[in-house]
């Protein structure tokens, strides 16, 4: 046993003395075959859902600048990857997508996974275009991080702008979930209503699972509110409303983006839902030509009917693939740059991005008229 | 030796397996040791405790949350961070533990399961914490000389780690702690009446878990260096709690094998989200139908399935004689009452188990207690024994009132006894069985682990060797490794009783121990019995065979409704009225009985 113990400390020694494991990395990336091109979203769990949309809207796009003959002439490879909505695997696949020589990624949807994933991909120079709205993407300040809309803090100042400021109303009530959505639209909300100095007439807080809200409800009905602000994802928002409506509450309600949408208003019922005045980027799909030429191809490509989330990576993905014709299929940060430099006329509205990453400033109101949501006159 | 090599080799190979990896799968592997770490722990507490433990994610939680905090906030280094958030998880495990002490098994479950999604619910909501947004920017760790922000060389400060918590999880498995901790796994109330403090050894557990959870916050804060509430999701439990059946929980190193495999499947599925939910869930399935041991299970599954096949049986174990303790040489002419049982009523809803009884036994006695099925001799025991509070009465054992106490503090104050139906711990050996009783040290003295564990080596070595002794006395020697459920009934009942002996007791308590025994066992028995007593124990004998009772009691106790109808030696009592028609029945004949011999009846 002893000579093998020796052996052992000799050999540890000599390895230690050696240089540190991993130091010869060879640089991937290469000038011919297929621009490869990553989808990390989540495909499994709670939020495969989002996942789904964001892969389909940057297929759609891919597909369309293939069928055109790509990019240089080269094709562009898509795929894509599950980060499970959990930021330990974003992480794994930020190292994944580098070993492999992906030189961009599209996604995630959610912002938690993609600031974890954000530092990592700034050291291996991959820009990211992202779907996540949060103000704390933002704040990892890395240069290869962009958003394909606007963050969480413009949808609630240009609700309360449209509220306040140009309606004049400020008898608001709130109602907002304990779950991740809901506490960032509560504190945006609430800050955007403050800086106006305007004070709730109630704070609600439920559970992003809670199904009867009588509770809640109630308590708004006493205050009598003129609006109530809606700060939960699209099933909770509808039971809200329509339970709002059994306890003879006629208040409008308000919202960004979940209130907008077809699940919404099924949940809720059109009837009940209506004067809904919901913040969003993206209306509906019959707003302008460019929405109603993608939600055709959307609808012949997938079957389904376009919404926010597609646009959003189908305007992300449009952006990476007209700076990669621009820059001549540059990598690292000469991508990020012409990234930057980009300004895309999207379904969202006109990009051009800021240090930051954010392309986009503002977003559109539009009010639930007839079982539909249309542009609100201002 | 073997065992040596096979150590030194896997330490090799993990010592240059970053040699041969890509900067992607050194991630996966760190990411992979840290989840390592946390389903040992994970095994600790449900594995070998026996608690079901759903809030493992919740220790990770706060491990890594209060690292982020204190570095970020307060602006701590890495180290100190890390020391404070262990402390912080110890604490919130010692929270979590407590429902534990009054409820069990799935309840626990959900209890603990309850306050893994509160952490979560209030990680997202608390702005300390971030909210969803998480904590960015966590602050590397640094040593000198050392560059930690390279996953390469973090591997390295990972895989210390790892070796030196998994090498102290063994040590404990392995020792008086893990010892008990099967025990009152195995079986909580016999191991309570061997004096395992059982509340105690609940917290301990559940310590011990957040240790290993706090640990493996503290590296994932360093290697990801950011948090949030999904990482710590009910998901990723549950993912644990795969990892831990997958293993085999009762084996720390199926734990570290089932959580790198689950972790190396995910991995490879992460290329095909269509598929990986599909296959993730039948590996899971697979496993728990076709492999119920877990992968830690199969090598000794497949050992026994070749040994069924070449049909090879080891030379089957004998039982020896039992060989008589030296005669104690003091006189036992005291006249002590060692236990006092005063008017002691035991109701349960509207029974009267126990009415009123009252007897005394002096040190050095043999007494039997007997009556018809029902009578409530085994209450009487479990009164006198801790198990049961009576409803009204009093319990006095050497001179102390201890009515009520728990059966741990009466084992403690030299009482113990054995079941009516066997309560053998089914899967220790038949010498750990053995261990756990000798083992007489509070589980107060776990520190012993962390700061002398030398000592901690030293008693248990010196355990051994009593343990030695008590199976050479008992004639039970070839079966000390053996598996207790895998030995007759005899046997077992003799496992039993060396056990009950062996906890050191002033007091015995036998229920029943000539249940089932065949003519020839019945007489060893008596052998034993009187053996025991002749070493300067009390014995307390509840049996239904009365040749048994006639032949060794010196004084008999008559229970009958609840009552105690007779007292008196055996002939006294064999010719009283009131015994011959509750208990034997009017059919039967007095003459049928044994009388004692004189001798007997005088000792």
């Amino acid at each position: 046993m002893r000579p093998t113990l020796a052996v052992l400390a000799v050999v540890l020694a000599v390895a230690a003395g050696c240089s540190a494991p991993g130091s010869g990395k060879e640089e991937s990336g290469n000038d011919s075959g297929p621009i490869k091109i990553a989808v990390v979203d989540a495909q499994s769990g709670q939020l495969s859902s989002l996942g789904a949309w964001e892969l389909k809207g940057a297929r759609l796009a891919v597909d369309e600048w293939n069928a055109a003959g790509g990019v240089n002439g080269r094709q562009i490879q898509l795929d894509v990857f599950d980060d499970q909505g959990d930021p330990t695997i974003g992480t794994n696949l930020a190292r994944k997508i580098d070993s492999e020589g992906y030189i961009a990624m599209i996604g995630t949807a959610e912002s938690a996974v993609t600031i974890a994933m954000s530092p990592l991909l700034k050291q291996a120079e991959i820009p990211n275009i992202t779907s996540g709205q949060s103000p704390g993407l933002v704040a990892t300040k890395s240069d290869f991080l962009f958003l394909n809309g606007p963050t969480s803090t413009t949808y609630d100042e240009t609700l309360a702008k449209h509220i306040v400021d140009q309606q004049g109303i400020k008898s608001i009530a709130m109602i907002t979930n304990n779950g991740g959505y809901g506490k960032g639209e509560h504190d945006a909300f609430l800050k955007a209503l403050t800086s106006r100095n305007v004070t709730p007439v109630a704070d609600q807080v439920v559970t992003a699972d809670q199904k009867d809200f009588s509770a809640v409800l109630t308590s708004i009905r006493q205050k009598n509110p003129k609006v109530i602000f809606l700060g939960a994802e699209e099933v909770e928002s509808g039971l809200i409303v329509k339970q709002a409506r059994d306890l003879g509450i006629t208040s409008a309600f308000a919202g960004a983006a979940p209130q907008g949408t077809p699940v919404f208003l099924d949940t809720a019922g059109a009837k009940n839902a209506e004067g809904t005045i919901v913040s969003s980027p993206y209306l509906s799909n019959d707003i302008d030509e460019a929405s109603k030429k993608f939600a055709a191809a959307y609808k012949a490509k997938f079957n389904e009917e376009a919404e926010l989330h597609g646009a959003k990576a189908y305007d992300g993905t449009q952006i990476l693939l007209t700076a990669l014709k621009t820059s001549n299929v540059a990598t690292g940060k000469p991508l990020a740059d012409a990234i930057r430099a980009t300004k895309h006329d999207g379904l969202l509205g006109d990009f051009a991005f800021d240090e930051t990453g954010v392309g986009i400033f503002s977003t559109s109101i539009g009010i639930i008229k007839g079982g539909k949501l249309v542009a609100a006159e201002s | 030796m073997k065992r040596l090599l096979v150590v030194a080799a896997l330490g090799v190979a993990a010592w240059f397996l970053p040699y041969g990896l890509d900067s992607y799968a050194i991630h996966v592997v760190n990411v992979i040791l840290i989840f390592a770490i946390l389903a040992i722990g994970l095994g600790l507490v449900m594995g070998i405790a026996g608690q079901v433990n759903l809030s493992q994610v919740a220790f990770f939680g706060v491990g890594a949350y209060a690292t982020a905090i204190l570095t970020t906030h307060s602006g701590m280094g890495f180290w100190v961070a890390g020391v404070l958030a262990i402390l912080a998880t110890v604490l919130m495990g010692l929270v979590i533990g407590t429902p534990a002490l009054r409820v069990q098994s799935h309840y626990l479950g959900i209890v603990t399961l309850g306050l893994a999604l509160a952490f979560t619910n209030w990680v997202t909501n608390a702005s300390l914490s971030g909210g969803a947004e998480g904590i960015s920017g966590i602050t590397a760790p640094t040593l000198p000389g050392v560059d930690l922000s390279s996953e390469y060389i973090y591997y390295y400060l990972e895989l210390i780690v790892f070796a030196v918590v998994l090498g102290f999880g063994l040590f404990v498995v392995r020792t008086a702690l893990g010892r008990r901790m099967r025990a009152m796994r195995d079986d909580a109330l016999a191991a309570g009446a061997l004096g395992a403090e059982v509340p105690m050894l609940r917290m301990t557990a559940f310590m011990l878990a957040s240790v290993y959870g706090g640990v493996a916050g503290v590296l994932y804060a360093g290697l990801i260096r950011y948090v949030a509430p999904e990482s710590f999701n009910i998901a990723n439990m549950f993912l644990l709690l795969a990892m831990v059946i997958i293993g085999g929980r009762q084996s720390l190193i199926g734990c570290v094998v089932g959580a790198v495999s689950l972790a190396l499947v995910r991995e490879l599925l992460v290329d095909h989200p269509t598929i990986a939910q599909l296959a993730y869930g039948s590996v899971v399935v697979l496993v728990v139908v076709f492999a119920p041991t877990g992968l830690a299970g199969l090598p000794r599954r497949f050992r026994a399935y070749l040994d069924h096949r070449r049909g090879t049986r080891g030379t089957a174990a004998q039982l020896r004689p039992f060989q008589p303790y030296e005669p104690e040489a003091v006189s036992r002419s005291t006249q002590d009452q060692l236990l006092r049982v005063e008017g002691v009523t035991k109701q349960f809803r509207g029974l009267k188990a126990l009415d009123d009884v009252s007897l005394t036994v002096s040190t050095g006695e043999i007494r039997g207690i007997v009556g018809p099925n029902g009578s409530g001799k085994t209450t009487l025991f479990n009164v006198i024994s801790g198990l049961y509070k009576p409803t009204s009465g009093r319990v006095i054992f050497r001179g102390a009132d201890m009515t009520g106490r728990a059966p741990y503090r009466l084992a403690r104050a030299g009482m113990a006894r054995t079941f009516q139906n066997l309560r053998l711990f089914g899967d220790l050996t038949v010498e750990e069985n053995l261990l756990v009783a000798l083992d007489r040290w509070s589980t107060l003295s776990a520190w012993r682990y962390a700061l002398r564990p030398l000592s901690v080596l030293r008693r248990d070595r010196a355990l051994r060797r009593s343990a030695a002794e008590v199976l050479e006395r008992y004639g039970l020697t070839e079966f000390a490794s053996l598996a207790p459920k895998s030995l007759p009934y005899g046997i077992q009942r003799r496992v039993e009783i060396a056990r009950a002996v062996a906890a050191d007791p002033a007091l015995l308590l036998l229920d029943e121990p000539a249940a089932g025994l065949n003519g020839e066992e019945v007489r060893q028995l008596a052998e034993i019995v009187r053996s025991i007593r002749d070493s300067g124990r009390t014995v307390i004998i509840i049996e239904h065979n009365m040749g048994l009772v006639m032949s060794l009691c010196e004084q008999i106790t008559v229970l009958a409704g609840g009552r105690v109808i007779a007292s008196g030696t055996p002939a006294e009592v064999a010719v009283e009225p009131a015994v011959i028609e509750a208990y034997l029945g009017d059919s039967m004949n007095t003459d049928d009985l044994p009388v004692p011999s004189a001798g007997e009846a005088t000792r």
